[in-house]
């Protein structure tokens, strides 16, 4: 896969989707997750222990997915610098599923130049149990 | 005609989306509706205007509400005064009888939304609480349904014969228009709405959308 | 109390305090574990080095609530979180947190019934420069 190009505020359309990326939510990575941001704690990171405090598993930090999110529009924009992101999480993301992340572009504010994007991960089932929202700027 | 007859804008506390932006999504993508409703949560919205936006895109925009009991949620259509007066919007645990009557007797129509939905779908309430009068329409197709969920309110609706609408259910703009009612009879505005809701000439479908 | 008395009791003010030091290790593990690929993010040696812009969601106050704030921390569970951005942090910054409630209120979902509790952080680094604003919505349901 070839490296993302920087992008220019003139560039972008109304309704532009972002490439999906198939997000890595195994337990070896959110291990890695859990550790640097301090958050080792079993319904995490232990499937076992997650069901006893009755979850059907070990969950996704929602941070985590948030910051999925945020590396999905830096893949589509490294040049991207985002003003704020606001993710609603609608249910457990479970660790070790196989979610998509995707995002679409749905405002561009001339006047402010700034783009709003709607994000999502998205499970097997098709169902998006996290989605939000971010805006950023581009140079132009 | 087809509607999207549950959606939410920044004016409900979970919506993300501004109207301005529902509108260019469905002409840009060419989503398959020829408007759509906004039902914010627990409030009827006084303070927009969307006539502007509803001829500058050609679609039709209209409020009504999404109102909490203990059945679970219901959107109402055809919200005035006196059905404001009649049971606190606000609330999360009106009774679902009283909302239905309410509605009936201000002239509106009240409708169970996502009724397989736990918790806050009428389905499961029903079961352990007993069935409720005034029950005439539900939403079987909602854009947010997990698996099964659509399903058992379909389910549910034929075993009653109720009439059935879709909605998107919609918080971000992209998924504005997944699901949707189409009606027999052209409707212009919140009143030809009410009329047609309280007809039976309408259906959940799932639009079309060409991109 | 319901929804609106807390929110009348409990909000407009700062009810808690931090101060962590940023270690290089912790961006870099976060930014690599969300999928980050620029060097900027996971590699400590770019001179632009720096968190990704949602990196200071990860830190939590001493304190979740206010004292006495009449919330049974295990029956919540996190319904989101939004990040204002405002400037990068850095390995080595020493950041002060600053806690606050800023909204109350309530609604029925799947959960049933439950009280929205809009937790704010405003983080600022050693210079006094303010670096992000974090809100954490957290929902407190009701007992089956």
């Amino acid at each position: 896969m070839s490296e993302p190009k920087d992008k220019r505020f003139e560039d972008v359309e109304f309704g532009e989707d972002l490439p999906e990326v198939d997000v890595d939510v195994s337990l070896p990575n959110v291990k890695v997750f859990a550790k640097a941001a301090r958050m080792e704690t079993g319904r995490f990171i232990d499937h076992e222990e997650a069901r006893r405090n009755g979850l059907p598993g070990a969950i996704v930090p929602g941070i985590m997915s948030q910051g999925m999110l945020v590396a999905l529009i830096h893949r589509w924009a490294p040049n991207a610098e985002i003003l704020n992101v606001d993710t609603i999480f609608r249910a457990p993301l479970l660790v070790d599923s196989k979610p998509v992340a995707s995002g679409v572009v749905t405002d561009i504010d001339e006047d402010a130049r700034v783009i709003e994007i709607d994000l999502m991960l998205k499970n097997e089932k098709g169902e998006t149990p996290v989605m939000g929202t971010a805006k950023i700027k581009l140079p132009g | 005609m087809i509607l999207d007859l549950h959606s939410h804008s920044v004016a409900s506390d979970d919506g993300r989306a501004k109207v301005e932006n529902y509108c260019q999504w469905i002409q840009r993508k060419q989503v398959g509706i020829d408007g759509f409703v906004l039902t914010e949560h627990r409030q009827f919205d006084d303070a927009n205007d969307y006539r502007a936006l509803e001829d500058q895109f050609g679609l039709l925009i209209l409020k009504a509400s999404e109102v909490e009991t203990e059945y679970g949620h219901v959107l109402v259509f055809g919200v005035n005064d006196d059905l404001r007066a009649a049971f606190d919007f606000a609330k999360i645990d009106n009774p679902l009888a009283t909302v239905l009557e309410a509605a009936e007797r201000a002239g509106a129509v009240a409708v169970p939304c996502h009724p397989g939905r736990p918790k806050v779908g009428m389905c499961a309430h029903w079961e352990t609480r007993g069935p409720v009068d005034g029950v005439r329409i539900i939403e079987t197709l909602n854009g947010g349904s997990r698996e099964g969920e659509n399903e058992q309110a379909e389910a549910m609706a034929e075993r009653y014969g109720w009439n059935t609408i879709g909605g998107s259910d919609s918080h971000i703009v992209s998924h504005i228009g997944r699901c949707a009612t189409r009606f027999d009879d052209e409707i212009r505005d919140i009143d030809g709405l009410v009329t047609a809701l309280q007809g039976d000439r309408f259906e959940a479908v799932v639009p079309e959308t060409a991109s | 109390m319901n929804a609106a008395e807390l929110k009348t009791q409990f909000t407009g003010y700062v009810f808690d305090e931090i101060e962590l030091d940023i270690e290089p290790e912790s961006l870099v593990g976060f930014a690599t574990a969300c999928g980050e690929t620029q060097s900027r993010f996971t590699d400590p040696t770019d001179p632009d080095f720096q968190g990704v812009p949602n990196y200071l969601t990860r830190i939590h106050g001493s304190r979740a609530m206010p004292a006495d704030f009449p919330v049974e921390m295990h029956r919540c569970f996190d319904a989101g979180k939004s990040v204002q951005f405002h400037a990068p942090v850095r390995p080595g910054d020493k950041i002060q947190g600053r806690s606050e409630i800023a909204d109350i209120f309530e609604k029925s979902g799947r959960s049933g019934s439950m009280l929205f509790i809009v937790h704010r952080m405003n983080f600022y680094n050693q210079a006094g420069v303010h670096l992000a604003t974090v809100d954490w919505r957290l929902v407190q349901r009701e007992l089956d």
